[in-house]
């Protein structure tokens, strides 16, 4: 025991003394959640979503004066990055019944329920801008929701989702949630996903942030990554068709105001590629990657926003988008690992954020919104925090609690990621806490759907994290792992249904032409483009860290 | 009660299962436990034969390094590893005397192996199950007979690889004894046959199965023609060449009786008086319960199957 | 940790730079000008799209990291491997059974593992390769299956090894019959299913649906928790 040295500075050695001493009080300490007034008082006070001068009114198109952040306006009052005076919409490269954009749990799901429900593998086209199954999907760790357990039920489910979701939700979306729920998992199953099970063969189910009943059914704390890489052998399997490193770049649109597929740029040559398809479902996930208000983020390397711009410009609604969630835990040390998911399982199974002095000062699972809000107070508000070398704050995740509570090697069997991820870097998170610090997590709104993942422009479906109205304005953990396979699957099914008698006309980017004539006329200066494509780290912007908090 | 490492062997696990159920079931009753390594792997059967080859020494070695450990955590009480395939047995002590001999060898197999926690020493010994009960005593096994197989007339098959090359096999190249002795030790009638070292075609099976074919018939041809009703073998890929393929054997040679073939551990294990778990014979094609059940070796059940 | 904060010299795919020693190795290529397309992912260690195959100085020995995990030594000579050509066989899960002898008719070059182990020397994720390689081998699904579990695909075990198996391919099929045919599936969650199809509860989540934003908040904030098991 004695060999093991601290993954930790010097200096931080007393605040990791005063941990040790309080763990064995803290064990089983229940602190108690806050009130609806005091959820409200934290909120408004640190959450960054409450910082109005990181946000402002879009000034163009049909959704002009929602608030969003400013990057993300950014990214919509800008000009397309395709000259389409340059683009021969006359030449198609593909021609197919259904076109889904993006290849993470939403996508792969669609493209399996479409084949399902009769359209040939090869008249199914996955677009992927990196590779199949590379999606924010893949690195969820803790869990995805449903409603099994004996004592649960789809309306005790529903509750929770929407006082989680600050009651914004769409009423009609959370039902579909909730009631999917259990099939998606049955579906799961059936392909071959390994869920953790008890000696039983019952779930093993853990709560959450905001959940009233234990509903979160997990794979280690790979669950995303089980789920997806058993979708991606069977799309494979399926020889449905795709195509990887080629990201779609704006809809290409009928002269019956129908989306008839997308304009793609294949990263590889360098050109510009025209899809036609009778359905397109745009299903691209996160915007992670624009680093609102400076915050490193969990998300993959792709997660830019893309489909929000297309969606916009192709006229769908957006909705929600002035809501952004923080995951509480993110990693805040060692400087490599900064901004990376530590998942909400670890509180779940007893972990307690914790401040410099060793105190417990926060209910671990209110809902995110709250709980970040918590731990930047703790950090900036009542100067309590942890700082690292590089000017970091953070507090810690006493996660040495986990083996107490549930028995020795529970952290090695249901966290092999998070402990191999920390190892490498000189941390055994079963010996010393975590450094956390609320960190980008995930997209609460964006495209509006509805309960048949169908968006406000014909022929265009959307679903997963690029989807606005299923989370109101707070998504619970394990929701948006259901939110990918629910609507996923409801898009592929009705995006079959219509690809069987949908005709598409003649193909244009007039749209995109129109769109930048609303952005001459707005006032908007700008030399911005988009899509973004991929984030721009070369150079010295790799080692700069811009934290605009308080 | 004596410990020794259990090596099963990649068929022992899967297709010649009932090989090892009636093993361990017979060797509790002769005190023998036999502990199996959590990790192993295949012996890859079968020995190198280019003089140069390193790589292909590397599987078998890498179990005895399981050997030695399991004696480090006092898991079994000596440095035997016991085999029940005899092609396992034949590849794992071949590598097992190369690596003693060869310093060369010994030296690039550690190199290459340097991810293991412990070294070979090169003192682990590599034993056929045949031997371990032969060190016994021909009376342990036989007072633990409870059914005495009397009127089973039995055939002993080595096959190749249980007595070649000299050095390596279990007994005498050309006058074996030892599962002679086991046979009469069981209460049977030893049936002695010309062709009981002869080849079976071995792994041929998978491409020249005709030739196979008659090799096993000649063989099953001697045995039954020197008054034997029953085959014994050691090694899976003999059982299923001298008993699976008889439909093969009868479609060249339509006058071939068919004629049981059995693991020597299955035949113990209904002379110890065990149950069908043990004997295992449900997998055995062609099967030898008609047979023993006629000879009033097993009992049938009151549904007809037998017991 | 051997993360410093002075500049070291790293090579990438043959070309110098001096990088801070404290990057990892996709921050460091990052760093030096490079904008992956091919080879970044998750950037988390989930994904496997950054395998890396890396020597460092004085050193034969080749070794496999995530560049995305791993941080820079001077004199690393790094080359990315984004992907692994392998054939990736397909069949249908549900036509499938686990059978001793499954894994071997679609993988049947499973059969030439030497036990050589360079698989689980390549591992950037400690997985015992060579292990469930062999456990495979054997027919024993339910550990292959157990001992693959971590795998992210990354493809520097297949890229690797002399008998040209693709470890990772062999462990998807394994898993995916352990769960879905050992394993089977929770009844609870059948029934669950079975309730839903029943609409028993369309009533209730009905009168949710309709109810205002106050009548919510007041079940919300007042409504039963219970986590036990």
């Amino acid at each position: 025991m004695s060999d093991y040295e601290s993954g930790y500075p010097e200096y931080m050695k007393e605040s990791l003394e005063k941990v040790k001493q309080t763990r064995a009080d803290r064990v089983g300490k229940r602190y108690a959640p806050m009130t609806a007034d005091e959820r409200q008082k934290v909120l408004e006070g640190y959450h960054p979503d409450w910082k109005m001068d990181q946000k402002r009114e879009l000034k163009i198109g049909h959704n002009k004066g929602l608030l969003m952040p400013h990057e993300v306006v950014d990214q919509l009052e800008a000009h397309s990055i395709v000259d389409t005076s340059k683009i021969d919409l006359e030449k198609i490269d593909y021609d197919v019944d259904i076109m889904i954009i993006g290849a993470g749990g939403a996508g792969l799901s669609a493209a399996i329920i479409a084949n399902d429900n009769g359209i040939d593998p090869d008249k199914i086209l996955i677009v992927q801008k990196l590779r199949l199954g590379d999606a924010n999907s893949k690195m969820s760790q803790g869990g995805i929701q449903a409603a099994d357990h004996p004592r649960d039920s789809p309306v005790i489910h529903y509750l929770d989702i929407i006082g989680g979701g600050h009651y914004f939700n769409d009423p009609e979306l959370v039902e579909a949630m909730v009631k999917d729920g259990p099939d998606v998992i049955k579906w799961h199953e059936e392909l071959g996903v390994k869920y953790d099970k008890l000696e039983d063969g019952t779930m093993q189910l853990a709560p959450g942030g905001g959940t009233s009943r234990r509903r979160m059914h997990s794979c280690k704390d790979y669950t995303g990554m089980e789920i997806t890489r058993v979708l991606v052998d069977e799309v494979i399997n399926r020889e449905i068709s795709y195509i990887e490193f080629t990201s779609a770049v704006e809809f290409l649109k009928d002269d019956k105001g129908q989306v008839g597929g997308a304009l793609l740029y294949d990263l590889d040559s360098d050109e510009y590629k025209v899809a036609r398809a009778k359905s397109t479902i745009l299903a691209t996930g996160g915007f992670g990657r624009l680093h609102i208000q400076g915050f490193e983020t969990t998300n993959h390397y792709g997660a830019t926003g893309d489909g929000i711009v297309m969606a916009y410009r192709a006229g769908a609604e957006l909705v929600h988008l002035d809501s952004t969630q923080f995951h509480p835990t993110g990693s805040a040390y060692p400087e490599q690992i900064v901004g990376q998911l530590c998942t909400e399982k670890l509180r779940a199974r007893g972990a307690q954020p914790v401040n410099v002095d060793g105190e417990l000062f926060v209910y671990p699972l209110e809902t995110r919104d709250v709980e970040a809000s918590a731990l930047i107070r703790e950090c900036y508000g009542k100067k309590k925090g942890i700082t690292t070398p590089s000017g970091m704050i953070g507090v810690w995740l006493d996660t040495p609690l986990i083996d107490i509570i549930n028995g020795e090697g529970t952290i090695e069997r249901e966290f092999a990621a998070m402990m191999r991820n920390y190892h490498k870097f000189g941390i055994d998170i079963r010996k010393e806490p975590m450094l956390v610090f609320p960190t980008l997590h995930y997209q609460n709104g964006g495209v509006h759907i509805n309960v048949k993942a169908e968006t406000k422009v014909p022929g265009l479906y959307a679903a997963g994290e690029i989807c606005g109205g299923v989370h109101g304005k707070n998504r619970l953990m394990g929701n948006s792992q259901l939110d990918l396979y629910v609507f996923g699957r409801r898009a592929g099914k009705a995006a079959a249904e219509r690809a069987e008698t949908a005709e598409v006309g003649k193909l244009s980017l007039s749209h995109v032409d129109d769109y930048e004539r609303l952005l001459e006329e707005s006032g908007v200066e700008t030399d911005r483009k988009s899509p973004m494509l991929l984030p721009e780290y070369r150079g010295k912007k790799t080692i700069e860290h811009q934290l605009k908090l308080l | 009660m004596t410990r020794y490492t259990y090596y099963p062997g990649c068929t022992l696990k899967t297709t010649a299962k009932n090989f090892e159920d009636s093993t361990l079931a017979s060797s509790e009753v002769l005190d023998i436990e036999l502990v199996e390594p959590e990790r192993w792997n295949c012996c890859g059967t079968v020995h190198a034969l280019a003089t140069d080859d390193v790589m292909h020494h590397l599987a078998p070695i890498r179990n005895m390094i399981r050997v030695e450990e399991l004696k480090e955590q006092d898991m079994v009480d000596n440095k035997k590893m016991v085999t029940l395939c005899a092609m396992c047995y034949n590849t794992l002590k071949r590598a097992n005397e190369v690596f003693k001999s060869d310093r060369d060898k010994k030296k690039k197999i550690h190199d290459t192996m340097y991810r293991e926690d412990i070294q070979y020493s090169g003192n682990v010994e590599i034993v056929h199950l045949l031997e371990v009960l032969r060190e016994g005593g021909w009376d342990e096994v036989k007072s633990a007979v409870k059914k005495p197989l009397t009127g089973l007339k039995v055939a002993p098959y080595y096959g190749c690889l249980l007595l070649r090359p000299r050095g390596i096999g279990i007994d005498d190249t050309d006058n074996p004894t030892i599962m002679e002795n086991l046979i009469e030790a069981l209460g049977a009638e030893v049936v002695d046959f010309s062709h009981k070292q002869k080849c079976c075609g071995s792994y041929h099976t998978v491409h020249m199965k005709e030739a196979v074919a008659d090799l096993s018939y000649n063989i099953l041809k001697q045995a039954e023609d020197a008054g034997a009703n029953i085959l014994v073998t050691a090694c899976p890929l003999c059982e299923y060449n001298l008993g699976p393929r008889q439909t093969q054997i009868r479609k060249q040679y339509p006058s071939f009786d068919s004629i049981p073939v059995v693991y020597f551990t299955q035949l113990m294990a209904l002379a110890f008086g065990l149950d069908e778990e043990a004997t295992a014979f449900e997998a055995n094609k062609p099967d030898p319960m008609p047979l023993l059940t006629e000879m009033g070796l097993m009992e049938k059940n009151k549904n007809g199957s037998n017991k | 940790m051997e993360a410093t904060n002075e500049m070291v010299t790293i090579y990438v795919m043959g070309k110098k730079y001096e990088v801070p020693g404290d990057l990892t190795i996709m921050k460091a290529m990052e760093y030096a000008g490079h904008q992956f397309r091919r080879g970044s992912g998750c950037r988390g260690g989930y994904c496997g799209a950054c395998a890396t195959l890396y020597r460092t100085k004085g050193s034969y020995k080749l070794e496999g990291a995530l560049a995305c995990q791993k941080i820079v030594e001077d004199g690393m000579y790094i080359a990315q491997i984004p992907f692994n050509p392998a054939e990736k066989i397909t069949y249908n899960i549900n036509e499938l059974r686990p059978d001793a002898n499954t894994i071997l008719e679609y993988y049947p070059e499973v059969s030439r593992c030497l036990s050589c182990n360079t698989c689980t020397k390549a591992c950037p994720q400690d997985i015992m390769v060579m292990d469930y390689v062999q456990t495979a081998l054997r027919g024993d699904i339910a550990k292959t299956a157990e001992l693959s579990f971590d795998c992210i695909s990354c493809g520097l075990c297949a890229v690797r090894c002399p008998a040209e198996i693709v470890p990772y391919n062999v462990a998807t099929l394994a898993r995916r019959l352990n769960a879905k045919y050992i394993d089977g599936p929770s009844q609870h969650v059948l029934d669950r299913v079975k309730e839903v199809e029943e609409e028993i509860y369309d009533e209730d989540i009905d009168k949710l649906m309709k109810a205002s934003k106050e009548e919510l908040a007041e079940l919300y904030n007042n409504r039963e928790v219970d986590l036990s098991e």
